[in-house]
């Protein structure tokens, strides 16, 4: 599935609708301690997070993950989102806790 | 100056009753050291005592706190007067969820006066996170005139390197605490843009219990300590 399918399906916001969302999400990871995730995930995992920070798109980005999809309503900053852009990072916003976001991504299959 | 800039008094809710400011000033006169910094979770309530009983006990007192940040990143405020610490009191009142909790599971949050008799049981829990980002924290301590210093910086709990990964490039803290020389160069090796040229170093106890008050080892002059505070807007 890719982030469109899984925009389409879910209605989860996208922060960054300029970007490609034709890109491939394989599989997920949860996680909110950076230094953590910095070391796991694989490439073309979306990550579902709460921590908004921007060292989060840095992370991202060295993990080649197809997207990042923050939960539960952390608030997101124009900085993180604009950062994102820059970075071609997508951005979703599930607005639902992580579990849920999980789960829905395990509905879809993913 | 021999210095420890990092000790919990009783307000801490993890910190021993007996971190009365007449022990930890007489402990740390004791041991020799020559400036210290009181640092509670999140509140500055126990520093006019402390400011009281430093002058009497003849030891130079930073007036500190121990800010928790929304990304749960633990980062020191130090000021040079107490009344610019009070007045970050103010911000953190704003910033600082009320929760309730339970003394006999957390501890104790005392606020003491200068003669360690107890004048307030504090009802709300100091070990929670601000509503502040670690960027907004360091700017309202800049903003107070205070200097902000990230905490036990590769610890494995609560530290910008655990929580965030690592310390990003333009971050405006004014100084960096390790425990050990190895976290040090673990810090240099993996930011190439810091330096021993510009970066001030601080190893502190974050003692919580009076015997874990640093001894006379670690040493700063006057010129280096009054860096911390250039940055200051």
């Amino acid at each position: 599935m890719n982030i469109q399918d899984c925009i389409n399906e879910t209605h989860w916001q996208c922060d960054t609708p300029s970007l490609d969302l034709n890109k491939k999400i394989s599989g997920a990871y949860v996680g909110d301690l950076l230094s953590w995730v910095m070391g796991r995930g694989n490439a073309g995992n979306a990550w579902i997070t709460v921590q908004v920070h921007v060292n989060v798109l840095a992370v991202a980005v060295l993990r080649e993950f197809s997207c990042v999809i923050v939960a539960d309503n952390a608030a997101v900053t124009e900085e993180f989102i604009h950062k994102a852009a820059e970075e071609g990072l997508v951005i979703l916003e599930s607005k639902i806790p992580s579990y849920e976001t999980a789960v829905k991504l395990h509905e879809l299959g993913i | 100056m021999y210095y420890d800039l990092h000790i919990h008094s009783c307000l801490s809710p993890c910190a021993d009753d007996d971190m009365t400011p007449n022990n930890i000033c007489n402990m740390a006169y004791l041991k020799g050291l020559d400036v210290i910094a009181i640092t509670d979770h999140n509140s500055c309530l126990n520093l006019p005592a402390f400011d009281l009983c430093a002058k009497n006990v003849g030891i130079k007192l930073l007036y500190g706190c121990e800010l928790q940040t929304i990304e749960e990143v633990h980062v020191l405020g130090l000021f040079q007067t107490l009344a610019e610490a009070m007045s970050m009191q103010i911000w953190i009142d704003h910033k600082l969820r009320n929760t309730e909790f339970d003394p006999a599971y957390f501890g104790n949050e005392l606020q003491r006066n200068e003669k360690d008799e107890v004048i307030l049981e504090l009802k709300n829990l100091l070990i929670i996170s601000l509503d502040a980002t670690i960027e907004e924290t360091i700017d309202a301590i800049h903003l107070h005139h205070g200097a902000a210093i990230l905490a036990h910086a590769v610890g494995r709990t609560n530290s910008i390197c655990m929580q965030l990964g690592f310390i990003p490039k333009d971050l405006k803290y004014d100084a960096i605490e390790v425990k050990k020389k190895e976290d040090m160069s673990y810090i240099k090796k993996t930011h190439p843009w810091i330096s021993d040229e510009n970066t001030l170093w601080l190893m502190n106890s974050d003692a919580h219990r009076l015997v874990d008050i640093s001894e006379k080892t670690h040493f700063i002059s006057e010129e280096m300590l009054g860096k911390l505070w250039l940055h200051k807007v």
